[in-house]
């Protein structure tokens, strides 16, 4: 369905009602996945699917709300019940109107169109990547494959409009040479052209294949060398917490640091929504304002949260571009680059870990962002400043402010990451920590 | 219900993919509707509303299997997605090396409909609100630390899916739900708390009384604030320690559903979820001791995780997972159950339209026992008793596991004493199932959302189980 004629439809609803505003955003595409497993293909599938939201707002009251239901007489009873039930809910202590400026916005332009006509080719790219890394050493792989393209469009009832078209292709590879040794590999690109499917086969199989025989570390502190994927993960969720949204619920660590030292003087990180290579870039935010960048951590101190209108105004300051039209989101996050390789990042370490995957991080307390996550897949340990064996069965245990208060080196290669444990895309360098915290289960294995 | 007109174009799907040269087809009509209410330190933020709607399909080729999914339900739609899902078994068909077969499961022609005595289309976002203004004021009239961050959600849900397959079944269903969230966070003199609820049933307006939702969370405010006034270190060490319902429940579905999904045990989900410790042959493998029965059942009525027909159209039943300390039964779907022989227990569930179904918990619990929880107690010389937890996490083969406590006290011959602070069990899963020493007779469940699947499927389940008794486990602390 074309996002134009659903948001025109909508909008044309919502002003009959007699809205003071409106925001109608929608996108239209189609993806393609394939998954496998034990080098087989498991499931080839296809989503061909509209997603409306709509904004609406009268006397200082608003209300939200997604619909796939697009036919005419659904989307208008579907706005007609948004209405009725905002009508009937009190004012918001703080409402913050659409600007009156009318704004048109085109395209970042980072589509690739031959995304979009990849149907027959994605399980050649997934059989490349299994091959590939049975080469480097795999007895077997899983994964998943997904091509998607997307078109968005928005409309507000003060005229802004614009839209967008965008492209993505993800592998994420797991291969194994033993039950308890594997590896994984990635590769996110918004084109084809940048998509390296043979290089994270590659990836997979060659640390499946150097983590046969691994053992449990003892507990105890580590300088630990996170690759970019597990760099990702962590700041992604850095990144959540940024938004004033989290900062007002009391949900962030970051909680009265604007100003303050909160990671090593190295650290540096930036949230995009538009700049050339962002995986997912878009001109305009869920409130119809432009995108823009913003230092979150400059030199490890807090700069700026991200903003919709509402937070700004609440937190006395202007929008982001970072709606969510309830909360703010980061759009794609950026570390800044440090000048080391990996070979010398490994020869600082003295007694240390190198992750190259990780799973599961949960929080303690969100407040403290005091967490644990779970290492998995190529593992080693560092000793005087040379890697000396596969571990497995570890969880690294500290906080996400103790943990960038003790980035030591940054190397100069970055990787962007986005993958099944990483919603924002993410373009991160390896980031040595000193003094983390690791421990172990303890009993019999099975 | 799912209109007679949307059943014929499912209908119609199946009757193409045949015509196309599709061995297997089926196709599902799901449709959701949802309003969320949320409560932010006890001011109202803009209502939500959710319309979900559409149709998904899967069919075989050759053994190649394929999903297609979309939100367009004209006819021309839907015939042109049957052509392309069909064209893609057909194309991905040279790679696949293990051929996807279905065992026969017996047709069915069911209704499901959820017990429901107060509709749930009344638990609209003004209902919502009083429910959520009323907790959070009782909440804040507590004594003790101040909870200055109040997180509050409400929401309702209405699921009505229409499915039919090539094999002659057809199913319909409805399933209605009430669901919590929720975050308090107690702050005083430099100590920060914090402690998550959840907590959903199935049923209409009548699950807010049922589960004594107020009550339960006013509770959880008042403990949290003792948490922070009382709770003392903890000296880590060996020790008896009895798990509570809500700890027994997060072990049993993290250490024992998940491992024994048959589909993480053939590798499926190999790069995402993970797959298990167990494997094909681990059947009869003793994995816990004599006290340790653990089981899934999708048939409790009210139940977050109700499923009594799966997305495949097969009547799902009880599994006994772990029976006196022995691996008894895997969650199957048709696929799993005919490559591995076995009985297929009904296990493939899928959140909306647009997602396949996969091997999925339900209700998954340890059973109850014959002890009172205060002769559980009175068994402990010198332990700990671990009543709620914040942080948890475990290995993608479902192995190495660990708990960390926010409710939790000593317990010393025999009596509970002090409030403790942070402890942490971080156990494997034999030694966690093979210390079980005794069962409490009381059953009680907390609600979830499990997460697996590549794209994402949450789904809602329940994790419970009675007091549980393991003798001489590791304790550290945060």
């Amino acid at each position: 369905m074309d996002p134009i004629e659903l948001n025109e439809r909508g909008m044309k609803v919502a002003k009959k009602l007699g809205v003071d505003d409106a925001v109608l955003q929608s996108v239209s595409g189609t993806e393609h996945m394939v998954r496998f497993a034990n080098d087989s293909l498991s499931v080839a599938k296809r989503t061909d699917e509209s997603v409306v939201s709509v904004y609406l707002a009268k006397d200082g009251k608003r209300i939200v709300g997604g619909s796939t239901n697009t036919s005419d007489e659904r989307l208008a009873d579907f706005i007609g019940r948004l209405y009725k039930t905002m009508v009937n809910l009190s004012k918001e202590a703080v409402f913050v109107p659409l600007p009156s400026t009318r704004r048109r916005f085109d395209s970042p332009g980072t589509f690739d169109k031959k995304l979009g006509a990849l149907e027959e080719e994605v399980p050649e790219l997934a059989a490349d990547a299994i091959e590939a890394a049975r080469e480097a050493g795999a007895r077997r792989s899983a994964g998943s494959l997904e091509a998607s393209v997307a078109t968005s469009h928005i409309l507000t009832s003060n005229g802004t409009s614009g839209h967008g078209t965008s492209s993505n292709i993800e592998l994420n590879i797991r291969s194994f040479t033993d039950r308890n040794a594997s590896g994984h590999g990635l590769s996110c690109s918004a084109s084809l052209r940048d998509f390296k499917p043979v290089e994270a086969g590659r990836r997979a199989g060659s640390h499946a294949k150097r983590m046969l025989n691994s053992k449990k570390p003892e507990a105890g502190k580590y300088d630990l060398l996170l690759s970019p994927t597990v760099a990702a993960n962590l700041i992604s969720l850095v990144g959540g917490f940024a938004s004033a949204y989290s900062v007002e619920a009391g949900l962030s660590y970051l909680v009265d640091k604007m100003g303050k030292k909160v990671a090593s003087e190295n650290f540096n990180l930036t949230d995009h929504g538009r700049a050339p290579g962002c995986l997912e870039a878009t001109s305009f935010d869920d409130e119809g304002m432009p995108t823009q960048s913003t230092k979150i951590i400059e030199d490890g101190v807090v700069k700026s949260y991200l903003h919709n209108l509402t937070t700004a105004k609440k937190f006395k300051t202007e929008t982001t571009g970072n709606a969510g039209l309830i909360d703010p989101d980061c759009w794609n996050l950026e570390v800044g680059a440090g000048d080391s390789g990996y070979e010398e990042m490994v020869k600082e370490m003295k007694h240390g870990i190198v992750l190259t995957s990780n799973w599961y991080t949960r929080f303690t307390n969100y407040r403290t962002g005091e967490f644990s996550t779970v290492p998995r897949d190529g593992t080693y340990l560092v000793e005087n400043g040379r890697v000396t064996k596969p571990l497995s069965g570890l969880r690294i245990s500290d906080s996400l402010e103790r943990i960038f208060s003790s980035v030591k080196l940054l190397s100069k290669e970055r990787e962007w990451i986005q993958w099944w444990e990483v919603d924002t895309p993410t373009l991160t360098p390896w980031v040595l920590v000193e003094g983390v915290d690791v421990t172990r289960a303890y009993g019999s294995s099975a | 219900m799912i209109g007679e007109n949307y059943k014929d174009l499912a209908a119609f799907s199946v009757r193409e993919a045949g015509k196309l040269g599709a061995s297997y087809a089926e196709a599902r009509i799901q449709g959701s509707v949802g309003s969320g209410f949320l409560l932010k330190n006890g001011e109202p933020q803009p209502s939500m509303l959710g319309d979900s709607f559409g149709m998904g399909i899967r069919v075989i080729c050759g053994g190649a299997l394929a999903f297609g999914a979309t939100n367009n339900l004209e006819k021309a739609a839907v015939r042109a997605l049957t052509t392309k899902t069909v064209r893609m078994a057909k194309g991905s068909a040279p790679l696949v090396k293990k051929k996807v077969r279905l065992e026969d499961s017996p047709a069915v022609h069911l209704k499901v409909v959820a017990p429901e005595k107060e509709k749930i289309e009344g638990a609209d976002a003004a209902w919502l609100k009083a429910l959520l203004l009323d907790m959070d004021r009782k909440i804040q009239a507590g004594k003790g630390a101040k909870i200055p961050n109040r997180i509050l959600i409400a929401s309702s849900e209405l699921d009505e899916k229409y499915y039919i397959n090539s094999d002659g079944s057809e199913v319909e269903s409805r399933i209605p739900r009430i669901s919590f969230f929720g975050i308090l966070t107690a702050i005083e003199g430099g100590e920060v708390a914090q402690r998550m609820i959840q907590q959903a049933e199935t049923g209409g307006l009548e699950v807010v009384k049922r589960l004594g939702l107020v009550s339960k969370v006013v509770e959880e405010a008042r403990i949290l604030r003792q948490v922070i006034a009382k709770a003392s270190k903890l000296r880590p060490g060996v020790m008896d320690v009895i798990l509570s319902p809500e700890l027994s429940g997060i072990a049993a579905h993290e250490s024992v559903g998940h491992p024994q999904e048959a589909d993480r045990v053939l590798g499926r989900e190999g790069a995402q979820a993970g797959e298990s410790y167990l494997k094909k042959s681990s059947l009869g493998f003793m994995v816990g001791s004599k006290e340790a029965n653990i089981s899934d059942d999708p048939t409790l009525i009210h139940s977050n995780g109700y499923a009594p027909v799966d997305d495949e159209g097969v009547k799902a039943t009880k599994r006994m997972l772990i029976t006196a300390g022995r691996v008894t039964e895997f969650l199957q779907n048709r696929s799993t159950a005919a490559e591995l022989k076995a009985r297929n227990n009904g296990s493939a569930r899928s959140t909306d339209f647009n997602r396949e179904p996969i091997i999925r918990m339900s209700n998954t619990f340890v059973e109850p026992g014959d002890y009172t929880t205060e002769e559980l107690v009175k068994e402990v010389k010198d332990g700990l008793y671990f009543k709620s937890f914040t942080e948890w996490n475990i290995d993608d083969k479902r192995l190495n596991q660990r708990y960390v406590g926010l409710e939790a006290y000593r317990i010393k011959n025999g009596e509970v004493g002090e409030m403790v602070k942070a402890p942490v069990l971080e156990i494997t899963t034999p030694a966690l199932w093979g210390s079980v020493k005794g069962r409490s007779k009381r059953l009680e469940f907390e609600a979830a959302v499990c997460g697996k699947g590549d794209p994402m499927q949450g789904i809602p389940v329940w994790t419970g189980g009675p007091d549980t008794l393991l003798g001489h486990v590791r304790i550290g602390t945060r």
